[in-house]
Formats: C-alpha cells, sequence, structure tokens
C-alpha cells in the first residue's frame, strides 16, 4: 500500500511545466489526434491523445479545477473537429480531467502501473460519459461497440507508457 | 460566503462547466416530427465560430505536417519513379488512346441517351467541373468518419457539394471555412446517399454503420441480392450525379430492428481510410463538360487515322495473301524487291513468251495481233475439224 499513501511530500508535489508546454502540448495533441489515425490506422481510431494528455496534466497539477477546465477546452476542440453536437466529448473529459486530478491528491501519480492503470480506467469513462450523454441525454440514436472501446482504453494506456515518462523531461525542476 | 466558494471552488468550476455544455449540447439537438431527436444540421452562429477556431488552430500545422510528410516522400517516390517512367509513359499513352476510342464510344452512347431522355422529358446531370482536394486530417474519432480536405470557400466549395474519387464516391461537403472543408464520409452513421443495386434495380439509403462500415438500409427482404453485386449512385438526393460507383456488396443481414427488411453491408469502391486526394464537384450541367468533348473531337481524329491505318494494312494483307497463295510468283532465292512481281521494268511477266522454233498453227503469234481475227478462220487454240482424216 506504499503507493496509496497519501501523506508523504512527494506525492503531494505539484509539478510545473513552462508555459510553451502548457500550450504546444494540448494542440500538438489535437493536430496528431486528426492527422494521425488515417495514417497508421486502418479501420478505427485506437487512441485518444487528448484524453491522455488531459489525464497526465491533471494528475500532474493535482488542481482538480484546472484539470476539469483543460478536460472541457481539449474536449470542445475535439468535438469542433466532429460534426457531432459541440460538448459530448467536452462533458466526457472534464469528468476526466477533474477525476484524475481529485485521485491525483490521494495517490501516487508518480508510479507507473498506476498510471498505466488510471489512463486505462479514465478512458473507459471517458466512452461511457460519451455514449451516456449521446444516447440518454441528448437522445440521438448511435451504434456503439465497447470492443472498439476497450482496445481504444489500451491503446491510450499504451500512449501512456511512452508519453508520459517524455512529458516528465518537461517538468521545471526546483 | 467567500469561504463557500472557495471551499467548493473545485465542484462549482466542474458543475458551471458541465451545465454549461449541457445547455449548449440541447441547443445543438431538435426534436423531428417522428418524436425522435436529431442533430440539428445547420450549426449556430456559436457552434460555427468554436468549429471555426478549432479548424484555425488545426489546420495549418495539419497542412504544415501533410507538406513535409509528401516531399520527403515525394523525393523518394520520385526516384524509383524515374527509373521506369519511359516504358511506363509508353504503355500509358496506348492505354490512354485506346480508352479514347472506348470513350468516344461511349459518348457517342451517352448522347443518344441524352436525347432519348430529352424525348422522355427526363434531363440527365454531368459532371461539369470538379476541385482537386487533399486530405490533411481527420476527426480523429471512430465516430465520427468526417475529414479535413485543404480546399474551402475560397477554391469555390459550398456545403453539400459531392466528393468523389475515380474509384467511387467518397461523401459530402458539410461545413467550409475560408481555407479548408469537413467532408461527411459515406461510412458515417449520420450521412445519407441514394444507391441503387446495379442488376436487380433495388433502390435504397446508404449509411455507415458502428464499425465504420457503408450500408444499405430500408430495403425489404429479396432473395436476389447476393455478395458481389455492384453498387451505383441513383442521383435523387440531389448531391450525387446517377451513375457513379460505391462499391460492391459484401453480405446481406437481418435488420436486427424491423422484421422483413435487410441491411446490405458494402465494400466502398473508394478507400475511405486510405484517401490521399478528392475530387469535389463543384458544378453539373446538362451537357458535357470541354474537357469531355475535346476528348470526343481527339477521339474521334484517332478514330479515322486508325480507320485509315487498318485500310492499308487489310489491302496489305491481300496483296501478301495472294503472293502466299500463288507461290509460283515467288522465287524463293531472290530479295522482296526484286521480285516478279515487285519488278516494275516488266509490267507483265507473262508476256514475255518464248518464239518457237517451228511455229505451227498452235503456235502464239510472235507479237500480239491487234487485228480483228478472220471470222472465216477460228480463233487459235480452237481444234480444227478432222474431216480430211
Amino acid at each position: 500500500m506504499a503507493v496509496l499513501s497519501t501523506n508523504s511530500r512527494r506525492e503531494m508535489e505539484i509539478h510545473h511545466f513552462p508555459i510553451l508546454v502548457y500550450a504546444l502540448v494540448p494542440l500538438l495533441a489535437l493536430v496528431l489526434q486528426a492527422w494521425l489515425p488515417r495514417l497508421v490506422t486502418e479501420r478505427f481510431a485506437w487512441f485518444d491523445l487528448p484524453l491522455v494528455v488531459t489525464v497526465y496534466f491533471s494528475l500532474s497539477r493535482r488542481s482538480p479545477a484546472q484539470g476539469a477546465l483543460m478536460g472541457c477546452a481539449l474536449g470542445l476542440f475535439e468535438d469542433a473537429l466532429t460534426h457531432r453536437p459541440i460538448g459530448i466529448n467536452g462533458v466526457a473529459k472534464t469528468l476526466v480531467g477533474y477525476l484524475a486530478a481529485s485521485l491525483g491528491v490521494h495517490i501516487d501519480v508518480d508510479n507507473f502501473t498506476i498510471r498505466l492503470l488510471l489512463t486505462f480506467l479514465l478512458s473507459l469513462l471517458s466512452s461511457a460519459m460519451y455514449l451516456f450523454v449521446y444516447k440518454l441525454v441528448l437522445g440521438l440514436a448511435i451504434d456503439w461497440n465497447w470492443i472498439f472501446e476497450l482496445l481504444k482504453a489500451v491503446g491510450n494506456a499504451a500512449i501512456a507508457i511512452l508519453l508520459f515518462p517524455a512529458l516528465d523531461r518537461l517538468k521545471i525542476r526546483d | 460566503m467567500e469561504s463557500f466558494f472557495v471551499r467548493y471552488r473545485n465542484l462549482i468550476v466542474l458543475l458551471v462547466l458541465l451545465a454549461a455544455q449541457i445547455v449548449g449540447l440541447a441547443m445543438q439537438v431538435r426534436r423531428t416530427d417522428n418524436g425522435l431527436n436529431s442533430l440539428d444540421p445547420k450549426d449556430s452562429g456559436g457552434v460555427r465560430l468554436i468549429r471555426l477556431w478549432a479548424y484555425a488552430l488545426v489546420a495549418p500545422p495539419e497542412k504544415a505536417i501533410h507538406s513535409a510528410k509528401d516531399g520527403v516522400v515525394g523525393i523518394w517516390q520520385n526516384y524509383f519513379d524515374l527509373r521506369n517512367v519511359r516504358s511506363q509513359n509508353e504503355q500509358l499513352k496506348k492505354t490512354l488512346d485506346r480508352m479514347r476510342l472506348e470513350q468516344a464510344a461511349l459518348l457517342e452512347d451517352a448522347r443518344q441517351g441524352e436525347r432519348l431522355q430529352a424525348l422522355l422529358g427526363f434531363q440527365e446531370r454531368y459532371i461539369y467541373k470538379t476541385v482537386a482536394a487533399q486530405i490533411i486530417g481527420s476527426s480523429g474519432s471512430d465516430h465520427s468518419h468526417v475529414f479535413t480536405i485543404d480546399k474551402g470557400s475560397n477554391a469555390g466549395l459550398k456545403p453539400d457539394m459531392a466528393v468523389i474519387t475515380p474509384m467511387g464516391i467518397v461523401g459530402k461537403v458539410r461545413d467550409v471555412f475560408p481555407g479548408s472543408a469537413q467532408v461527411l464520409a459515406i461510412n458515417d452513421q449520420s450521412s445519407g446517399a441514394g444507391v441503387i443495386l446495379e442488376t436487380t434495380r433495388i433502390r435504397g439509403i446508404l449509411r455507415g454503420n458502428a464499425q465504420g462500415q457503408p450500408q444499405i438500409v430500408g430495403i425489404l427482404a429479396d432473395q436476389r441480392i447476393k455478395p458481389g453485386e455492384h453498387v451505383l449512385t441513383a442521383g435523387g438526393d440531389q448531391i450525387f450525379p446517377r451513375g457513379l460507383p460505391v462499391g460492391t456488396v459484401l453480405k446481406v443481414m437481418q435488420d436486427p430492428n424491423q422484421d422483413g427488411f435487410i441491411d446490405v453491408i458494402v465494400t466502398p469502391s473508394a478507400h475511405l481510410n486510405r484517401l490521399d486526394e478528392v475530387l469535389v464537384i463543384t458544378s453539373i450541367e446538362p451537357r458535357f463538360p470541354p474537357d469531355q468533348l475535346q476528348d470526343l473531337a481527339t477521339s474521334n481524329a484517332l478514330k479515322s487515322t486508325q480507320a485509315d491505318s487498318d485500310a492499308d494494312q487489310a489491302l496489305r494483307k491481300a496483296s501478301e495473301i495472294m503472293a502466299e497463295r500463288l507461290p509460283g510468283l515467288l522465287e524463293p532465292n531472290v530479295p522482296a524487291d526484286q521480285q516478279p512481281l515487285n519488278d516494275t521494268s516488266t509490267p507483265n511477266p507473262m508476256s514475255h513468251v518464248p518464239l518457237p522454233i517451228k511455229p505451227d498453227r498452235f503456235s502464239p503469234p510472235a507479237a500480239p495481233s491487234t487485228a480483228q481475227p478472220d471470222s472465216t478462220q477460228p480463233p487459235a487454240g480452237t481444234p480444227q475439224p478432222q474431216g480430211n482424216l
């Protein structure tokens, strides 16, 4: 349970990044999310880079309000690139950012396994929220395939393995 | 009061964000006549503004990345392409000539059809003008099969224009921005295109399913529909011209929501997931475009040239066949240009008949006689009566 302890100073540490990182990494995530799927996948997008970036910054900043705001902004921009109503991904990622930051206060988010597991679970939560808002809140018809969502969650976790250590290098060291 | 906001700051931010988005979502959905909700096809001013911002933010980097990728790939491919370009060019020229001839025949048929349709009161519309565009991005989501092209209103694009490739239809233009546009693919769940099965002539509506495959929905179960049948645009949706290839039937499934109806899964002719360039139909006119008319003129010229060439070859072949069938006229050891048939110095080789040493009545005359034969004498070679024997 050492990884779940909440009192150590290191666990409560808030990571800071240069302003450019806050601006460019989400933008790059949006651009690559729009560009990469048709380059590397044949049938479906098996990853969600804006979601991974939201989870990372929310865990690092440990501020639920900031996590929710970042998730909201990325989700809205992601929705704007589709032809679906704007706000579905926004709602889903707002919740994801809030929850990730809330969890980040209580658990050791530098632990590799926890990061992987959190990304996987939050990805599934995001899919469930998308379906909930689309089908139940808005009452729109949609065919849904949970296998794709499961594969996407695995893909997000795999990307987190590579992306999180790379972004860790951009932190401002004291 | 201040302590309340400070204490619940995070929760308040979350609730405000969620409430604002849900209200915004509710404004984008409308209730249809049949009691179901549907997405409002016309974006409101605020929604369009957000889309415009998103595209303004994402499209330039996408264009830059796409150009850089094309540049690197182009240099690499050009090196290999140049190695076989000459032979390929020759083959392509031959193919082009053949295609022109075929096109001329098809255009003649189309013109005849056009005249017949005019007689019947119909009016066929032909693709008159297209704009080529490159795909620079997608929605990045499985739930939205849309992609971004690098041409927008500056290039004359408008919403609901058809997007095609030479292989088949791709989708239609949805949102248009100054330098880019959003295209809704035919395999999206909210798309719709009128299609017709080529052989059975059954009509239906094409839209995407959850797996991202186009399927024809709302068809009554019909045993005649078989995998492999071609699917064409029906032309009734006012977006796609009639007769464009859509794909082929992959399989037929029972409609899970309606008894007695089937879903026809279609393999699209255009490779929707690997598209690089598309054509946007910007103008459809009830007449042939100038390019096709020019091709028709070229084809007609080619046809007449080929007809002359064929006639020459036919004549030459006739003489060769004659020569083969008369081997006695050819000397095997004599070159072709000195063969008796080709010897122009002696117009008629049979005129050199050797003179007999002792001429008799059967001998031909020494010189061809131009005089009229004596009516009292029988013509040469005619057997004489042997009355004195």
